[in-house]
């Protein structure tokens, strides 16, 4: 009889056991999978940029460089030292000639350019989104609710349709070819996602919070940046991170308002290169490392922000 | 001086009226209740004198100013919510010290009153915490802190003792009784909870459906309610309503329903003279009755106990009569078993008597 | 009359903006104010173009046409072609994300050690810009290089390197593929606030009265995620009809046209046959063709909230 008894116990016990490992094991499996599906594609890209022309063409392929070399990248900071000439090409020069675009030197610049675009229209976005926000977020006024469809279906017309009237409204303004262009035409493109985001972290602060600072002698702006924006800095963050990323990305608009590296961004470099069909893909997978780290170490560093910035009040606790 | 007056006062929210041609004249100084169930306006009127809410229509004064366009944070006024409302980014000390700041004090000054303030409400050792590091007791004191430092001309509070518990309520409403006495300040509190309102008030308003139903001392209230709904609002348990017809015996005036016979003293006939129908609601209250000896006829009701449930001092009987269920007080020694008849006496000189189609009473 | 009866009369008689009208509406100004200049005008300019039968190619003869643009697109079978193509890529590309997003929302959904760090890797292709997207595709399609070929024929799948993005019969669904690896980050993000937002209450309920995991997940979990989906198939719908850059890099519209979208198509109008009103008129088609789609899947999705 005591047999019979103990064994059940000790049967489930060893089931549950095995269950939590074999749950344990699917884990694994499956972030295994996932993360492979993400990270092998942008690995390749990595390694194929520290590849040589020669060993880039080798099939099968090498996977890991087995002679990582760094010439790539000294193109693209170096192109300003070393000039690109017909006689560099025709010597096969490593460091320009081969298959490195004359045009390498417009990489770092454009990224400049791609920086100071970027930072702009994220600052931007707060200084316009945030007091709208709050607006509307606890402020009852006539229009309010009007206002909030309004802005959201600002976005739901395609960039495409846009193209044709910004680029007759950026040309006759004269802003064409400069990065005032990119600027402005971000911001409307931008705006009404960060409002979006900044209306729904607002509204899932309590309104007694509101009602508090403003009986306690806070106007209107001063509860909005003496209590609520402290309060608000997940989505805060949300926002210029969203905003930092679209414009950084962007590459239609980019493409029809800049002609000349005075004002194009990282994008429009890049693609530049991509339709030239003898620049090795080496350099091009390189100048593709460039593009990546910046949005890919802010996406990193912020991740929390993201995901919080993103669902105030949709959880609770 | 800090005497407020609404006068001809709505407020609408779209097609729905919150508050309907409110007219109320508090004075300085005074502890005014707003009383009433949820949705009855109470809120509403509380937050018009903050200037959380805008007035729809007539004028709010503040003793000889019209402040209807005045935003909040000009007015003099401080305020306690029920959810405390304090701000999570900042300290205690900081949260009290907020109001201050905001109205430019600093300083020696600014930390002499912070200090007072949390001294008197016990709260000196927490200044350094943060809200999410409270009870809610403490977040209680801390609020009411904020709002005391800033010695206002009127004191609002919205039904800041809703999220405690039982023990607790009560002694900070004796608390916030103190302060009152302390501050000499005008005092406008609003909740739902009658034995706070009939313990703390000097004036209590009772409210239904954004109209105002009575406006008096708790004793007045209590005693000569104007209509049922505010008879029945307050009473624990609440009132006793009986329909039934007044006929004339002799000289006497007596109430009957059914099997029920109860004599109405002259006193009270005298104030029924103006009436012309026959038909009435009674209203008796649940300690109005008296279970020891034997009741007199036309003094007394009897009929079948349905429950009986001790709550230690007292117990409440319930009892079945004409196809009703009355709630009565009665002491804790009266032995009853459900199903047995019971006859309780019935203290007929403190009857109410209203008119059962517009709910007002025929007394006052 | 005292000072506070006249104000009195005032406020009764002349309803002025409240403190909090005007402060709201100083706050939105700016916003407004960017809106409607960058967004509202160039899309009522926008109609206004498609109206005019503008060619940069003869700047100087702009006749009114009315709607003959409109009936010039609507009528024309390569237009007709491209919408098919842009149906059929919109397709792939929202039933691919939601799928491959739904799993990796479930599985961020556990809790288990490295679960941040994975949530964070994740995000990795949303991040980065569409352009190294499209040239990192570009490089693994590679018909002569490309890691595709290599690792198939390393694998022994294939004898031979094949070519991939120049295979009319693969075009679309390769681009489709590039497009579902960036867009399934944030498409998991929401699933997976819409997967926390199921009480697990539910899951507890639904235990007790015998359901299997895949009994749970059909009658619990996709039912709590009807509202989340609908938001992910509005929104990558929309993200793939308008998608531009992949298309501009990766194919040019081709081979031939097979990857011939629409919105390559508007491009080609506007910019290469500098034909401004046809273009103009292309882009009112596809806007209202997109407000039409998500008016209709948000009242759909209305009615089952």
């Amino acid at each position: 009889m005591t047999m019979t008894a103990a064994s059940p116990a000790r049967h489930h016990r060893a089931r549950s056991d095995l269950s939590r490992a074999g749950r344990g094991l699917f884990l694994a499996a499956a972030s295994l999978v996932f993360l492979s599906y993400v990270l092998m594609p942008v690995a390749w890209l990595v390694s194929s940029s520290f590849q040589s022309e020669r060993e880039i063409v080798s099939k099968p392929p090498h996977w890991l460089p087995h002679e990582p070399t760094a010439q790539n990248f000294s193109a693209i900071f170096f192109a300003g030292e070393k000039a690109v000439t017909y006689e560099t090409r025709r010597k096969g020069d490593p460091a320009t000639g081969g298959f490195i675009p004359s045009t390498a030197g417009n990489l770092l610049p454009s990224m400049r350019n791609s920086l100071v675009v970027a930072c702009s229209v994220a600052f931007l976005n707060l200084l316009i989104g945030v007091p709208a926000a709050y607006a509307m977020a606890k402020v009852r006024f006539r229009g309010r609710q009007a206002s909030i469809y309004g802005i959201l279906t600002t976005r739901v017309i395609p960039d495409i349709a846009l193209v044709v009237p910004f680029f007759l409204f950026i040309r006759n303004l004269g802003l064409l070819d400069t990065i005032w262009s990119l600027i402005i035409t971000y911001l409307a493109v931008t705006v009404p996602f960060s409002v979006f985001i900044l209306v729904s972290y607002f509204e899932s602060l309590p309104d007694e919070l509101d009602k508090a600072a403003r009986v306690d002698g806070c106007s209107r702006w001063q509860t909005l940046t003496k209590v609520f924006m402290p309060l608000a800095l997940p989505s805060l963050v949300a926002v210029i991170l969203f905003a930092f990323l679209a414009s950084w990305n962007e590459f239609l608009l980019a493409l029809m308002f800049t002609q000349t590296p005075k004002s194009q961004t990282l994008p429009i470099i890049v693609a530049s290169f991509t339709s030239d069909f003898t620049i090795s893909f080496s350099f091009i997978n390189a100048a593709g490392v460039l593009a990546i780290v910046p949005p890919v170490l802010l996406a990193l560093l912020f991740e929390r922000y993201i995901v919080s910035g993103l669902t105030a009040g949709a959880v609770k606790g | 001086m800090a005497s407020i007056r609404f006068k001809d006062v709505t407020k609408r929210y779209g097609d729905v009226v919150a508050v309907h041609d409110l007219n109320l004249e508090i004075k300085d100084r005074e502890f005014v209740v707003l009383l009433g169930p949820s949705g009855c306006g109470k809120s509403t009127t509380l937050n018009m004198i903050a200037g959380l809410e805008e007035i729809t229509d007539g004028e709010l004064w503040f003793d000889q100013q019209i402040v209807n366009a005045l935003p909040p944070h000009r007015r003099d006024v401080a305020m306690v919510f029920q959810s405390y409302a304090l701000y999570p980014h900042k300290t205690v000390y900081e949260n009290i010290a907020f109001g201050l700041r905001m109205r430019k004090l600093a300083g020696a000054e600014l930390d002499r009153r912070v200090r007072d303030a949390a001294a008197k409400l016990e709260i000196s050792q927490l200044l350094e915490r943060r809200p999410s590091q409270l009870s809610g007791g403490q977040r209680q004191r801390v609020a009411l802190g904020r709002a005391m430092v800033r010695q206002p001309s009127v004191f609002l509070m919205d039904e800041p003792l809703s999220n405690l518990d039982a023990a607790l309520r009560i002694s900070m409403r004796a608390e916030i009784k103190r302060l009152h006495t302390e501050m000499q300040t005008t005092f406008v509190y609003v909740t739902h909870d009658q034995a706070e309102a009939l313990t703390l008030a000097d004036r209590i308003v009772v409210m239904n459906d954004g109209l105002v139903q009575q406006i008096g001392t708790a004793h007045e209230i209590y005693e000569r309610p104007v209509n049922m709904f505010v008879a029945s609002f307050l009473g624990n348990p609440p009132i006793n309503y009986l329909k039934g017809e007044m006929t004339r015996s002799g000289d006497e005036l007596r109430f009957r329903r059914g099997q029920v016979d109860l004599a109405i003293p002259p006193a009270l006939a005298a104030r029924l003279n103006g009436f012309k129908g026959s038909q009435v609601c009674i209203g008796m209250r649940a300690e109005d009755v008296d279970e020891r000896g034997t009741p007199a006829p036309g003094r007394a009701i009897s009929g079948r106990v349905t429950s009986v449930l001790p709550i230690g001092s007292d117990q409440f009987l319930g009892l079945e009569l004409e196809g009703e269920e009355l709630f009565f007080r009665v002491g804790k020694d009266l032995r009853h078993a459900t199903g047995e008849t019971a006859a309780l006496a019935v203290d007929v000189n403190r009857l109410h008597i209203f008119d059962p189609d517009s709910g007002r009473s025929l007394l006052w | 009359m005292t000072t506070s009866a006249i104000s009195a009369r005032r406020s009764r008689v002349m309803p002025r903006l409240s403190y909090d009208e005007r402060s709201a509406y100083l706050f939105v100004a700016p916003l407004a104010a960017v809106l409607f200049i960058v967004a509202v005008f160039p899309i009522v300019y926008s109609f206004y173009i498609s109206l005019y039968n503008l060619k940069l190619t003869r700047p100087r003869s702009v006749p009114f046409v009315g709607l003959a643009n409109y009936e010039t697109v609507l009528t024309s079978p390569t237009f007709w072609a491209s919408v098919e193509r842009t149906a059929v890529f919109t397709v792939i590309a929202v039933v691919a994300t939601s799928v491959i997003a739904l799993l990796v929302a479930l599985l961020l959904n556990e809790d288990f050690p490295g679960r941040r760090v994975l949530s964070a890797l994740l995000l990795i292709p949303w991040a980065i810009p569409y352009v190294a997207n499209a040239l990192m595709w570009k490089w693994i399609y590679d018909s002569n290089f490309g890691a595709l070929n290599g690792l198939l024929f390393q694998l022994g799948f294939i004898d031979n390197y094949m070519v991939w993005l120049g295979d009319a019969k693969k075009t679309l669904a390769l681009i489709a593929q590039a497009f579902v690896w960036k867009e399934v980050p944030l498409a998991a993000i929401l699933l997976l606030v819409g997967l926390k937002t199921i009480p697990a209450d539910l899951y507890a309920a639904a235990k007790v009265d015998g359901a299997n995991v895949i009994q749970r997940f059909f009658h619990v979990t996709l039912p709590g995620l009807q509202s989340s989906f609908a938001l992910v198939f509005i929104y990558e719908a929309m993200m793939a009809i308008r998608h531009f850059d992949l298309f501009f890099i990766l194919t040019e519209g081709g081979p031939g046209n097979a990857s011939d979208v629409v919105a390559w198509r508007i491009y080609v109008e506007t910019f290469r046959n500098l034909s401004f009103g046809t273009g103009a008129a292309m882009s009112y088609i596809l806007a209202l063709a997109t407000l039409a789609l998500a008016y209709a899947v948000i009242r759909a999705m209305a009615q089952r909230i």
